[in-house]
């Protein structure tokens, strides 16, 4: 630890930084920040940094309001976009009560806490993301009432010139210099749609890049006139954005899903692991989509995930087991497909790994996989074969998992019930709209 | 072949236990000899390994022909199983045991002997000729050690060449490492590594066979880059584990530990002398300091070595006054007496109770309080600390020397114990015949017997040296101790008081200084207890508050001949009052205006709480000695109530009763007071007969400390005319609120559950309440009634209340309009009851899976099904939770989820009162309140957001039944 501080505290002198920020995320996953002198860098490892909790989301109660930053020197990057005459640095923060005890609310200590229990059966959580987003041409709608894309391009189209172009290679690049690998980018389904998928990466790292990741993406967005956004379903009839992940466990320096010659090389700990997931997805899907319009993204067709099942490269279903080399056994893996790029990487991680977890400990059964297209089969197919739906609202989601013993054991009772309050008062905000749908439709009829 | 033959007598004598075996081998060996067998530890096994060792060549006849050695080598041999191994595999080096060891080798020779030993071995060789060296060094150490005639005496300084024999095993190694590890050699050359030794090497007090605990320091000189020197001292110090500690033909030396560098295991194995001060500087948690009072350089590179230990230094001497302090000593602690086997306690030497770890801890403790401000205890070594503690006034000389010598005495079973098998043991044999061999190997006793009896003695006196050491001082530094040679400074005390947890040590020196002031009895006997106690009141959560307070109520006790006389001979007793003292301000407030109480501590039966006949009978008693005196007869009463309430206050901190058990408790002594005040009331007939009934938590006898109690009153005219009744009713009503006023511990009779709530009358006739349920009741009424149970008055009447109750509450069949009536009370109850800004997950009451939720649920079941269910006809919650069960109304998985709840959210609100001494119904957020509550619920230390978590746990599940079984099917948002 001593060497990285040593290292921030010199970086910051030899680079000149004038201002150090300090990021940390709340219950929602907005990230925060805290800008402070490159002075108080050395106390504020020491002593950490007080800061008024009670005005975040989540974060505490009104009464405790007091609660300390701890800057993590591991996280110390040099932000590329605010020029190098004005340097500004961010490191993420580790959040404390007065007297020293990791804040319940912190969702960081939550993936923290949760990988720790990882760590006891021995096992290393790792994921890479495929995160999706629109590019706007603006943040404020057209005169159709709907936002605008910068083109109208379409999946892996390559668009000479293009705005899209310019900024998937000025956004690589800064996050590259950000110490965020990338592993690939490409246009996506929808038109102004991008994805970037990041290298994988220990989740506690992931999660941080994640973070980092939107804030990077906004920012390349400003730089070049336009507008970034990472809502589930932004389109009506164009897909939405997700954030396919995909997860490994590795017990030491071998991935614990791999094995020589089982069926599609997956081990019974990955086949477990996936059952775990199967079982409790719809009990997570509050924390994995967690806003009213991610279920608009959810229930879309296309290749939305909306019912649980798994299969071998099969596009429709919520689990998949990619197509890789037999000989990387290091990169077996299971992809979640539910998620949404809005999700809090922290908290969803988090119920990811514990729900894959549960199947281990509990050596849950693998379900029979999945081979046809599951949004062609007839719903009464879909019941015969044992394929249930995931939540189709948000309302139903809070349901679930609300009597759920995993989510709150893994979230822990007061970060579970935050989330539960703020998203049935998300759920009765919604519900008390009156869309232009409805009046499209009902007032003239009516 | 009788020649020679020594009688089985003298072999018995001489100490063999094998006889005839020994009788026997010895015919193989020179009868001259014999007699020298008696000095060795074990003489069978002196004798096998000589006759097993002269098997491989003839290094021990050499030794046999002269008689000196003879006798030197046969006590080595019975000494050390592990020595005798050494000689077998290398018969050559028998040569070290020729001539008598003078003194103990300093330094400087055991360095130039080991040097000796690899010079001019290529690099593989060296590291068995060092190997070799070394245990030829040892042996003749332990040959000096085995043949002193004080072997006690001689304990510092076998352990201070012990120490310097590791040093230089290191130093040698180094070179060897230095020759052997891959890279250019004047980069090698330019790389300085210092080995810090700590622990016991630091010390300079190492065992025979202990890990050796070191610390690495790397610096670069000439045209070397800081990092490259990191670099290969890093190669340098696995090659020094490798050489000492690797596998190889000669066995390892010992476990090279370098574990307590920064970071731990996972830290750089070796670093700068800038990133150890920086690590320091920020990062160091208070252990880790302790851990550097003994460093000391060890090998390698001396001047940097040194600059290292000057620099960490005042890290060390600064760590008590740094905020975690208290936290890291009890941490401390705990470390010494966790992790020990059950099955090991009573036999370890280092860490059971009055082992060595006992006494280098308050040695440690002193030192690190003390050495803050006084460089002279600042020593690295047990015993030339517990020497400057006593010569600068810290603790008293007699002490010192006493504690030395059991030191040295454990030290030297250790010793023994592990030159035996050359094996890192700290564990007392128990098989007889090994402590045998280990009385003799000793020195210090006869016989096993002797040994075992002199240990439980040494160990019995180590375990109290925490106390005299630490405690008692602290009493030398407000009073003249008349058989103390010293005395602590106030400063000194305060600084001492604040590493325990004294928030207020300043304060704490001054009740201290009151409590042991003087020459009264009571002041001789509290300055023997006050140093064990002190330490007890630092175990609990509160131990400003609870000294305070024994202070007061020592004071109000004076002189009481029983008082004195329990503290003195009942340590039970005193250990209670301070736990007591320590963790409830509802008891420490009580026990002030009954000190008496105190003398429940001693025996269990005082603490049982008295039953409602005892009570009655003691009021009828009081009442008839003030017969013409109500305000005198009520005042006893009112003081019966308190002390019971103390009573069970004080056994539910002590864990004696139950919550449950409680609430009964509490019930009898709110009916005693009421039975009391209402016979005080009614000295003549007056024409009427008249009750009182209990409702609520009271009626399901479930009352806690403050609880209100809720009552109904009836009467009924015999004789008096129905408006005369009416009025008399109304005076006894109001009699009974003034003769059970209490202005210290309120006792509340609250009729806010009868008929037509506030607006009603207060009192009404029989026939009033039967018209009235007859014709107008509310299902909330009825529902009330379900714990109605009269308790005071008479008795037929109270019998034809509960008849005309019956009738209202376990109605033939309740209406879908009335049950859909109580589900809809109950949610607004939910919404509007709680106080404004409550938190509902928080609320012990109202609030989510909490007291009401159990309660309501229960009681719809009673209204819907009693009638049916006559088990279900019961006011107690817990009861009827079982009843429902066993008539399968609910599932046992259920109940016992609703029943957790209810108990939880019982306990708390009685800790909460006892904690605070104030009611509150909201779990606190507070973390002082919180730990202070979750002492009480027996949490450890530490537990507050433990307590949050398992609370808001359980009451959730127990939400989700409530939801589930109480509002059924609810629709969802």
């Amino acid at each position: 630890m001593d060497k990285q501080q040593d290292f921030v505290l010199r970086t910051i002198e030899e680079r000149g930084v004038k201002f150090v920020r300090l990021w940390f995320t709340d219950v929602i996953g907005t990230l925060k920040s805290v800008a402070i002198a490159p002075a108080e860098v050395e106390g504020a490892f020491a002593e950490g940094v007080g800061i008024d909790g009670s005005a975040i989301e989540g974060l505490t109660r009104a009464y405790e309001a007091d609660v300390l930053l701890h800057p993590d020197p591991a996280t110390f990057q040099i932000l590329p976009w605010r020029g190098e005459e004005d340097a500004t640095a961010r490191m993420f923060c580790d959040i404390s009560t007065p007297d020293g005890q990791p804040a319940v609310a912190d969702p960081r200590n939550v993936l923290k806490r949760n990988l720790e229990r990882a760590a006891e059966r021995g096992f290393t959580f790792y994921t890479h993301p495929e995160i999706e987003f629109y590019l706007l041409k603006s943040s404020k709608l057209g005169k159709d009432g709907q936002p605008t894309p910068v083109d109208s391009a379409g999946y892996f189209d390559n668009v000479p010139g293009g705005t899209a172009h310019d900024f998937r290679r000025a956004s690589v690049r800064m996050l590259e210099d950000l110490g965020i690998s990338v592993e690939f980018s490409h246009h996506e389904g929808g038109p102004g749609q991008n994805e970037i998928d990041l290298r994988y990466a220990d989740a506690l790292t992931m999660a941080d890049n994640i973070m980092t990741f939107r804030t990077v993406i906004k920012e390349v967005a400003i730089e070049q006139g336009v507008y970034a956004t990472f809502m589930p379903k932004p389109l009506i009839g164009q897909p939405g954005s997700g954030m396919h992940t995909h997860a490994s466990l590795f017990e030491g320096d071998t991935n614990a899903f791999f094995e020589a010659g089982a069926e599609y090389q997956l081990s019974k700990i990955g086949r477990q692991f996936i059952a775990g997931l199967l079982k409790h997805a719809p009990e997570i899907t509050a924390i994995t989509n967690q806003f009213v319009n991610s279920y608009k993204r959810l229930w879309s067709g296309d290749e939305a995930p909306s019912f649980v099942c798994w299969g071998h490269n099969n596009r429709s279903a919520l689990v998949r087991v990619p197509l890789y080399k037999p000989s990387k056994g290091q990169s077996s893996r299971v992809e979640y497909r539910a998620l949404d790029s809005a999700a809090n990487p922290y908290l969803a991680f988090s119920v990811i790994l514990a729900a894959g977890l549960k199947g281990i400990e509990n050596g849950y059964e693998l379900p029979p996989e999945a081979e046809d297209n599951v949004w062609e089969l007839t719903d009464s197919e879909r019941r015969a074969l044992g394929y249930r739906p995931l939540p189709t609202s948000l309302d139903s989601a809070i349901s679930l998992m609300e009597e759920s013993e995993l989510v709150a054991e893994t979230l822990g009772e007061q970060v579970f019930n935050y989330v539960l309050k703020n998203k049935r008062r998300e759920w009765a905000e919604y519900r008390s709209q009156v869309t232009p749908y409805e009046l499209r439709t009902n007032l003239h009829a009516l | 072949m009788s020649r020679g033959r020594t009688s089985l007598t003298d072999l018995a004598r001489l100490g063999f236990s094998d006889l005839r075996g020994a009788q026997r081998l010895l015919e193989q060996v020179e009868p001259t000899l014999h007699a020298l067998f008696g000095r060795a530890a074990d003489p069978d096994q002196a004798l096998r390994e000589l006759l097993r060792l002269r098997e491989h060549g003839g290094g021990a006849d050499a030794l046999l022909a002269d008689s000196d050695a003879a006798a030197r080598l046969i006590r080595v041999l019975g000494a050390s199983a592990g020595l005798a191994g050494f000689f077998e595999r290398h018969p050559d080096e028998l040569d070290v045991l020729s001539s008598r060891v003078q003194r103990l080798p300093d330094a400087e020779s055991l360095h130039a002997s080991l040097l000796a030993g690899v010079q001019g071995s290529a690099p593989e060789a060296a590291v068995d000729a060092l190997r070799v060296r070394y245990r030829r060094e040892l042996a003749r150490i332990a040959a000096w050690d085995v043949e002193q005639e004080d072997p006690i005496a001689a304990v510092d300084s076998v352990a201070a060449t012990l120490a310097d024999l590791a040093g230089a095993a290191l130093d040698v190694a180094l070179d060897v490492a230095r020759a052997s590890v891959a890279g250019d050699k004047q980069e090698l050359a330019a790389t300085r590594l210092a080995v810090i030794g700590m622990g016991k090497a630091g010390a300079r007090e190492l065992n025979y066979l202990s890990d050796v605990d070191v610390i690495y320091v790397a610096r670069a000189s000439g045209d070397l880059t800081g990092d490259r020197a990191v670099e290969l001292g890093t190669r340098l110090a696995k090659a020094l584990t490798r050489i000492l500690s690797g596998p190889s033909s000669e066995p390892a030396l010992w476990d090279l530990d370098a574990n307590l560098r920064p970071e731990g295991r996972d830290g750089a194995l070796v670093r700068t002398l800038e990133s150890h001060i920086a690590y320091y500087e920020r990062w160091a948690k208070g252990w880790e300091f302790q851990a550097l009072l003994k460093a000391r350089p060890l090998a390698g590179d001396r001047e940097l070595g040194a600059r290292y230990c000057e620099s960490v230094a005042p890290f060390v001497w600064s760590s008590a006054s740094r905020e975690n302090f208290v936290e890291s000593v009890q941490g401390m602690r705990e470390r010494v007496t966790a992790n020990i086997p059950a099955a090991q306690r009573d036999v370890q030497l280092k860490l059971g109770p009055g082992g060595l770890r006992d006494i280098e801890f308050t040695i440690q403790l002193l030192q690190l309080v003390h050495g803050q401000t006084d460089p002279e205890v600042r020593q690295r070594a047990t015993l030339p600390a517990l020497k400057a503690l006593a010569e600068h006034g810290y603790i008293g000389r007699a002490e010192a020397a006493e504690f030395a010598d059991h030191y040295r005495f454990l030290r030297l079973l250790e010793h023994r114990l592990q030159l035996a098998g050359l094996s890192r043991t700290h564990l007392m044999p128990r098989d007889p015949e090994a402590l045998r061999v280990l009385a003799r190997a000793s020195g210090v006793a006869a016989n096993e017997p002797e040994l075992t009896a002199r240990w439980q003695r040494t160990k019995t006196q180590v375990r109290s040296l925490h106390e005299r050491l630490f405690y008692r001082p602290l009493l030398s530094a407000v009073a003249a101790l008349p058989d103390e040679d010293f005395a602590l400074t106030s400063d000194q005390a305060v600084a001492r008081l604040a590493a325990i947890g004294f928030v207020d040590p300043a304060g704490a020196l001054r009740h201290i200084g009151a409590l042991t002031a003087g020459i009264s009895r009571r002041a001789i006997i509290q300055r023997n207890l006050l140093p064990v106690m002190l330490q007890w009141f630092a175990d609990g959560a509160d131990p400003d508050h609870g000294l305070l307070v024994f202070r007061r109520l020592s004071e109000r006790l004076g002189e009481s001949h029983w008082y004195l006389r329990m503290l003195r001979d009942s340590s039970g007793a005193a250990h209670r009052l301070t736990q007591v003292l320590a963790s409830s301000r509802f008891v420490s407030d009580l026990f002030l205006t009954i000190p008496e109480a105190v003398a429940w501590l001693e025996v269990d039966a005082d603490l049982a709480p008295r039953t409602l006949d005892q009570l009655i009978e003691e009021g009828e008693a009081i009442i008839s000695r003030h017969g013409d005196d109500p305000d005198a007869a009520a005042a006893g009463v009112r003081t019966v109530r308190r002390r019971e309430i103390l009573r069970a206050a004080i056994a539910s901190i002590l864990g004696l009763l139950s919550v449950q058990e409680l609430g009964r408790a509490l019930t009898d002594v709110m009916t005693a007071a009421i039975r009391s005040a209402l016979r005080i009331a009614r000295t003549e007939p007056d024409g009427i007969e008249f009750g009182v009934i209990a409702m609520g938590r009271y009626g399901g006898r479930e009352l806690g400390f403050g609880s209100d109690a809720d009552v109904l009153y009836v009467y009924r005219p015999a004789g008096a005319e129905p408006e005369a009744a009416r009025v008399r009713a109304g005076e006894l009503v109001r009699a009974l609120g003034a003769l059970t006023e209490d202005f210290s511990v309120p006792l509340e009779l609250d009729a806010g559950l009868r008929p037509e709530g506030r607006n009603g009358p207060v009192v009404r006739s029989l026939d009033a309440y039967r018209a009235y349920y007859e014709r107008w009741s509310l299902t909330w009424e009825a529902q009330a009634l379900l714990r109605a149970r009269g308790v005071a008055g008479d008795a037929e009447l109270l019998r034809g209340f509960e008849t005309v109750a019956d009738e209202v509450r376990y109605p033939e069949r309740l209406s879908e309009q009335d049950i859909r009536e109580v589900k809809r009370i109950k949610a607004r109850v939910e919404a509007e009851r709680l106080p404004q800004g409550a938190d509902p997950t928080r609320h012990l009451k109202l609030g989510r899976g909490s007291l009401s939720d159990v309660e309501w649920l229960v009681q719809l079941l009673q209204l819907t099904q009693a009638a049916e269910v006559p088990s279900l006809r019961i006011t107690s919650t817990l009861g009827a939770l079982e009843a429902a069960v066993e008539a399968g109304l609910l599932t046992a998985e259920d109940a016992g989820v609703l029943r957790e709840a209810w108990l939880f959210a019982s306990r708390t609100r009685s800790a909460l009162m006892l904690w605070t001494s104030k009611t509150s119904d909201v779990l606190p957020v507070d973390r002082v309140q919180l730990e202070g509550v979750a002492r009480l619920l027996r949490y450890p230390a530490g537990s507050a957001s433990r307590l949050e978590d398992d609370y808001l746990r359980v009451t959730r599940r127990a939400r989700q039944v409530f939801e589930r079984t109480f509002y059924a099917a609810s629709p969802a948002g």
